[in-house]
């Protein structure tokens, strides 16, 4: 007995020692929010006006949504029938309004939120990421995933079925309400995906980088010797570069933002004019769409408004789209974690070994006419805002535009030093996790993720710090 | 009661037989989706043929990388393998040949990679036409975090003319030594990477032993495709879905002028079939050398993105765009 215990302690302190000089994540940088503030020239009302124009914006994308407006403490108009949740900044957070997923997870106490009587799908927790569910392939009449028939489409977890402010039509306990998307099939079938919310500062200085300079820094990037090839998303109709979302589909920020309160809220706007339906619950194949008794308000339930002040004339979505766009990035920390040095030496890391190949240190942006702050001003976005395969480890088999399933938007990396969950699925809290991730089959970043695995553990650690101060 | 309970459960297991019998694809029915399998595709490579090596085939066996279109045979070192298949062709023509690491059988005992990528130079969006330029070009674009080990030089490897360049960097501690050249109007890159620069050199060594080139491949001409005298029939593919993507293709025309291989680089399916049933039918003039018919290959670059070169197709893309 005690020749074995000896061994087996001898083996956990080794394990003790090296773990000791293994390089960690060292986790949601601490602190003061280091993003959520309006650009420079917009804080300084510039050109007159902007700010209040950016208060009112900031205002709006925190109010919480009722189905009729007129739930005490929830303003806004026109929730569901269909949505993952009430605001905008319920998912759009961490660490400060316009982020990303925060720390608590709303959405567990969306599902009833009001008296709506949704099951919380089991994908949903309450310290997991914010997410939204995808099902890759419509199922078949046996119930199994038909890989003839892609969808893709966001499955809304929760319906306004019980709340308060919904029609009783709609809420029927017999089930002639609307029903939650079966997530437990999709679950058992492997026929489903997550995605967490972008963060969206310093997005309106992606939204002004001209598509000229994304196509110089691409052809610049060609020579590289990591095996890195990428492309652009397109939008479907003009042709131009594409930009926001996991997979760079959306052109603009006033599409994104449109597109968001359509079917993260249910909200028809200008943009997205009906109630949103699950994908394939419109298709022509005898279904109905949504049950008139569930489309409760008259559409577009937001819209630019023709009575009010000037601020008050323009719509949720232009205003969300503005908040965005006037956000300043995040500023990044120069000591913290790990010290100047580590940071110094973890920046010159992520250039050596390849990682700005895709992750882009900085793009210029043109001439701006909202605000000085836009124009002719250095983008540090860590992105090349194009498309890159990232293999069968990240593949998430949703296609978008002209992205395949395992393609996705090399993710701008300014802020990652605040964010809590990592990769498009937010599957992970760790930083080191996230990275070696990047390795799988077919994955554009093999030879980079070999890269730093040939690094020393300190200098592993200096890389982790550095992506940590951003 | 009986009776209905094994009738149903008959039903249960022919049911999956049925369901295959439905569809060519998948035939067997999916009960779960793999989890490691990408099934969704945005654009990818596609031929006209089976037979036909194409750049994006090779494939490791018995330690040995073979790329039959490059007539590349390369003994990988001794205990390194090919962990992950690399990435489609981008619409740049860019390939991952295949990228090799040390497993744990590693005799050199010491740790590096072997990247080997091809670069189709007809697409190249690089100001170099040639391995010897492009290699240049990295030299001269050399980011501040490199410093130069060696500037680039013309060595014999394999009897194979490449141009080498070796660089480091000192925050890293990590060498890199490229070497390249070029086979079929492609620049083909061996790019070492390691801390330990004698093992880079061992290893550089040891590729004198590969074979490089196949001396049947059919002679490459940039432009003969796009070359208005060199066609004697065309018709314009056409597809109903605009992608806007880049889409590369390289053909073989025989030594009659007919096309008998067409390789589309990246295109998404219905590009591809489009592009592929329209080239089939192209006739060229033989293209001669030494006064002889041979067989030639070129490349065409199709779709709506930004193109390197003008081309003849230019006029074709122009009227689709402004549909």
């Amino acid at each position: 007995m005690t020749r074995r215990v000896i061994p087996l302690a001898l083996f956990l302190s080794l394990l003790f020692v090296l773990q000791a000089f293994a390089q960690v994540d060292p986790g949601v940088r601490g602190g003061a929010a280091g993003a959520g503030a309006a650009l420079a020239s917009v804080a300084a009302n510039n050109p007159v006006t902007i700010l209040n124009f950016f208060n009112d914006a900031k205002a709006r994308f925190t109010e919480i949504d009722s189905v009729s407006g007129t739930v005490a403490g929830e303003d806004g108009f026109g929730l569901g029938p269909r949505y993952n949740s009430r605001s905008c900044v319920a998912c759009h957070a961490q660490p400060a309004v316009g982020g990303s997923a925060p720390a608590v997870n709303p959405q567990v106490a969306d599902a009833t939120a009001d008296g709506a009587r949704n099951t919380v799908p089991s994908f949903i927790t309450s310290t997991g990421p914010v997410r939204e569910a995808r099902f890759p392939f419509f199922f078949d009449q046996f119930g199994f995933p038909d890989t003839n028939r892609p969808n893709g489409g966001v499955e809304d977890l929760y319906t306004i079925v019980g709340r308060v402010d919904a029609p009783a039509s709609c809420t029927s306990a017999s089930g002639t309400g609307i029903p939650q998307p079966g997530f437990t099939a999709a679950i058992n079938t492997g026929n489903i995906i997550f995605r967490i919310p972008t963060p969206t500062f310093g997005s309106g200085l992606m939204e002004n980088i001209d598509d000229s300079t994304l196509l110089v820094n691409f052809n610049n990037q060609q020579n590289n010797n990591v095996g890195v090839g990428g492309t652009f998303n397109h939008n479907g109709n003009d042709g131009t570069i594409s930009r926001f979302g996991w997979k760079a589909q959306n052109k603009s920020l006033e599409i994104f933002a449109g597109e968001a309160y359509n079917v993260e809220m249910g909200v028809s706007n200008e943009l997205f004019t009906q109630e949103r339906p699950l994908p394939g619950e419109d298709q022509n194949l005898g279904n109905t769409g949504l049950p008139a008794a569930c489309r409760v308000n008259p559409t577009p339930e937001d819209h630019t408004n023709f009575n009010t002040t000037a601020i008050g004339t323009l719509s949720d979505t232009v205003q969300f789209a503005m908040f965005m766009r006037f956000l300043a990035p995040p500023t990044p920390s120069t000591t913290v974690p790990g010290g100047a040095t580590s940071i110094a030496n973890g920046r010159s890391l992520f250039n050596a070994i390849g990682c700005a190949v895709c992750h882009t240190a900085s793009l210029t942006t043109s001439p701006s006419r909202f605000t000085p702050s836009l124009g002719n001003a250095t983008a540090n976005l860590f992105s090349d805002i194009e498309i890159h395969h990232m293999g069968t480890g990240l593949n998430d088999n949703v296609s978008q535009g002209g992205a395949g399933g395992d393609q996705f938007r090399t993710a701008p990396l300014w802020g990652l030093g605040q964010r809590i969950f990592f990769l498009h699925d937010g599957r992970t809290k760790n930083l080191v996790t996230a990275i070696l991730a990047h390795d799988s089959s077919g994955s554009e970043a093999n030879a980079v993720e070999n890269n730093y695995d040939l690094l020393s553990a300190s200098q592993k650690q200096d890389v982790l710090n550095f992506l940590r101060s951003l | 009661m009986f009776r209905r309970t094994t009738q149903a459960l008959l039903f249960l297991c022919i049911l999956p037989i049925a369901r295959a019998q439905e569809s060519d694809t998948p035939t067997v029915p999916l009960r779960k989706l793999p989890t490691d399998v990408i099934l969704v595709k945005g654009a990818v490579p596609s031929a006209s043929d089976t037979s036909t090596p194409l750049p994006e085939g090779g494939v490791v066996a018995k330690d040995v990388y073979n790329n039959d279109y490059f007539g590349l045979s390369y003994a990988l070192p001794s205990g390194w393998f090919e962990k992950y298949k690399g990435p489609p062709p981008s619409d740049s023509g860019a390939y991952v040949l295949t990228l090799l690491r040390p497993g744990p059988t590693d005799k050199h005992s010491s740790r590096g990679t072997l990247l080997i990528t091809a670069q189709d130079m007809f697409f190249t969006r690089l100001p170099g036409q040639t391995a010897k330029e492009t290699i240049e070009q990295t030299k001269e674009t050399l980011q501040p975090d490199y410093k130069v080990e060696h500037a680039p030089s013309q060595v014999t490897v394999a009897n194979h003319a490449f141009t080498r360049f070796d660089y480091n960097s000192p925050v890293a501690g990590l060498h890199w030594y490229v070497l390249a050249t070029e086979v079929r109007c492609h620049t083909v890159r061996f790019v070492f990477t390691s801390p330990d620069p004698a093992l880079i050199e061992t290893l550089i060594k040891e590729m004198d032993a590969m074979k490089l080139a196949d001396a049947n491949a059919p002679l490459c001409v940039a432009g003969y495709a796009e070359a208005a005298n060199s066609i004697t029939y065309k018709v314009d593919p056409t597809w109903t879905e605009q992608k806007y993507n880049a889409i590369p293709v390289r053909i073989i025309i025989d030594k009659a002028g007919k096309v008998r291989h067409v390789h589309v680089i990246s295109a998404f399916p219905a590009q591809a079939k489009a592009i592929t049933d329209a080239l089939m039918t192209w006739r060229f003039r033989p293209y001669l050398r030494d006064g002889q018919p041979v067989d030639v290959e070129t490349g065409i670059m199709f779709g709506s993105a930004p193109r390197a070169k003008a081309s003849a197709a230019t006029s074709v893309n122009a009227r689709r765009s402004s549909d």
